[in-house]
């Protein structure tokens, strides 16, 4: 298995810089774990039939320091469910950025991306050479290419298989990684 | 070539000579520390044994658990979980601190945070332990991977050094100074860098005051703070560190990614009003705003120069009828210092709700808030919903000002109770 390029929708842009991710599903909601149950709340503050709007490999766009806050799960969990193939944003909080890349979501990088596009546009996105197309405009913006552990991980599919695939051939250092 | 104390811990954490900003390493951490949470330390323990086969983890001795959360539980479900993380402690030989108080203080405490030290936990206000040169930083649910291979892997941060100078003035606390640097700097200002911070300012700072600081970096964006050791530090960490490392300082030449120099000498107290930890104002701005609760206490603040100031504060009077004042120290250990220093009777006398040390109030599991009330809070977070209904509000505050608010039910400046309390230990002297 191994990371896919993307061909999606822009579902939403979380415009504003620092942005809570907890507000997705809202904070009242955070300590639910079925994750159907998330999903039908996901956005419900910002567009109430958002859920039924999502295609699966739609993304979704942030502004500055996406991720502020406390890192909770909830919200990506929902998304992913929807269909959320994943997110594109000027920049990411840490702690956020490195929770979500552990599930084996991709989280990228992209200056300039919040002004470049629209709600429903069109994009693509290869991994291979760090780039997105918009396919409306026809511009392409370069992504900030992923560290080789951020690559094996999406790669792989999250932190877990990534670590069973690198213990695995440690252990066995002649055999092919899966 | 010159280094950033970042890069040298994180180059002796990675057995390298040494590292660069961007590059990825694999580094061993001296201490991997965890709170029991649902869907984290469960998830782990389970993972390590069945997703691994690895039925003890190498080098227990770098691990240590808190029961800090769901303290006491309130459920059955979460006394399951504590006896979950009770019984791995103990197959695994890895030590489990319950009702100690909250984690990142009593590892400080315990002597988890060394000068030099490489510190990974789930939880990013580990940066506290920055206080005491360590790095120390939250890699949340990749805190596995120090389970199953002894290593994390990370890119190693460029450095941000932050230089605090001028001089504090009364009544200002280290809650509001961090809180200027985010108003100064933008909560975005730091993603992904470690901040080194220095300065007069940070010299005559308290330890207390440096943990407030360091373990609330990710409200800059920052991956954590650090604060090189000095006299202060080495007398705190001796004795008590569990592991033997040599101190790590920056070079003088270290090439940082920015200076930034910020003179404090003109703050004021501050407020951090709903709904983000960005939005930094001016405490004068919001007085006399109505509010019902406040608290006292978290990670982030709740510890003895808290409490003293709170005690100032309060001290032979009563607060608001009807206002619920929770004062929850950090810790068992500073708990135990507040009531010999006769703080703990002065607060209960003002008639301050006290509480054995717990994480649950600043996230509202009790003390919950209802709809269209507000609370000041020394807490990490004032998203709305955080400590109850999603249409309360939390103005975060330093201790004196929450003491003070008490006092009027609405949001009050304390350095009028504060110059009266100097006056009257004056005079009594």
């Amino acid at each position: 298995m191994s990371l896919v390029n993307l061909r999606g929708r822009v579902a939403w842009i979380f415009a504003e810089d620092d942005f809570d991710i907890d507000l997705i599903v809202g904070v009242r909601n955070i300590k639910i774990t079925d994750v159907s149950e998330l999903a039908a709340l996901a956005m419900a503050d910002y567009l109430p039939d958002f859920a039924s709007t999502v295609q699966k490999g739609d993304v979704l766009i942030g502004g500055r320091n996406f991720g502020y806050g406390h890192p909770h799960y909830p919200a990506m969990r929902a998304m992913r469910h929807l269909g959320i193939s994943c997110v594109i944003a000027e920049s990411f909080s840490p702690g956020f950025f490195r929770g979500e890349m552990s599930m084996g979501f991709p989280l990228v990088t992209c200056p300039g991306i919040r002004a470049a596009v629209a709600r429903g546009d069109a994009l693509e996105v290869n991994w291979d050479t760090s780039a997105v197309r918009i396919t409306r405009t026809g511009q392409t913006l370069p992504l900030q290419p992923f560290s080789a552990s951020e690559r094996g991980m999406l790669d792989a599919g999250g932190l877990i298989p990534y670590l069973k695939a690198r213990t695995a051939a440690a252990r066995n250092p002649g055999a092919h990684a899966p | 070539m010159p280094h950033t104390m970042t890069e040298k811990i994180l180059a002796r954490a990675s057995g390298k000579e040494s590292v660069k900003p961007g590059e990825e390493i694999t580094a061993r951490p001296d201490f991997v520390i965890s709170y029991d949470f649902p869907g984290y330390t469960d998830v782990f323990f389970k993972e390590t044994r069945e997703d691994f086969g690895i039925d003890k983890v190498s080098s227990p001795e770098r691990f240590v658990l808190f029961i800090d959360h769901m303290v006491p539980a309130a459920a059955p479900k979460e006394e399951e979980l504590h006896k979950i993380t009770r019984a791995w402690g103990k197959e695994q030989g890895v030590p489990v601190y319950e009702r100690e108080g909250i984690g990142h203080q009593v590892a400080a405490e315990l002597g988890y945070a060394t000068p030099g030290g490489f510190v990974v936990h789930f939880d990013g206000h580990v940066s506290q332990l920055g206080a005491f040169g360590s790095f120390a930083f939250g890699a949340r649910k990749g805190v596995i991977e120090s389970f199953v291979t002894e290593n994390v892997t990370m890119t190693v941060p460029a450095t941000v050094k932050v230089e605090l100078v001028g001089t504090l003035q009364p009544g200002v606390m280290a809650r509001d100074v961090f809180h200027h640097m985010v108003r100064v700097m933008g909560p975005a200002s730091c993603c992904f860098k470690a901040v080194e911070l220095c300065g007069p300012v940070i010299d005559q700072m308290s330890i207390e005051g440096r943990q407030t600081i360091c373990g609330q970096a990710m409200f800059l964006g920052a991956t954590t703070m650090l604060i090189a050791p000095d006299a202060k530090t080495l007398a705190y960490v001796a004795g008590r560190s569990k592991v033997d490392l040599a101190p790590v300082y920056p070079d003088a030449d270290a090439v940082y990614e920015r200076v930034v120099t910020i003179d404090v000498s003109a703050l004021e107290p501050i407020v951090v009003v709903p709904p983000s930890p960005a939005n930094t104002r001016d405490l004068k701005d919001y007085v006399g705003v109505e509010v019902h609760t406040g608290y006292l206490g978290s990670c982030a603040s709740g510890r003895l120069e808290d409490l003293r100031v709170a005690a100032q504060v309060l001290r032979g009077r009563r607060i608001q009828p009807g206002f619920q004042l929770h004062v929850v120290p950090t810790s068992k250990a500073i708990m135990a210092a507040a009531a010999r220093e006769g703080l703990i009777e002065c607060l209960v006398e003002a008639g301050a709700f006290i509480s054995s040390p717990s994480c649950d109030y600043c996230f509202g599991r009790i003390a919950t808030m209802s709809a269209g009330q507000r609370a000041v809070s020394t807490g990490t977070l004032n998203t709305p919903g955080r400590m109850g209904s999603v249409d309360s509000e939390i103005y975060i505050c330093n201790a004196a000002v929450v003491a003070a608010s008490a006092l009027e039910g609405r949001i009050a400046d304390p350095r009028p109770y504060l110059v009266e309390a100097a006056a009257a230990a004056g005079a009594a002297s």
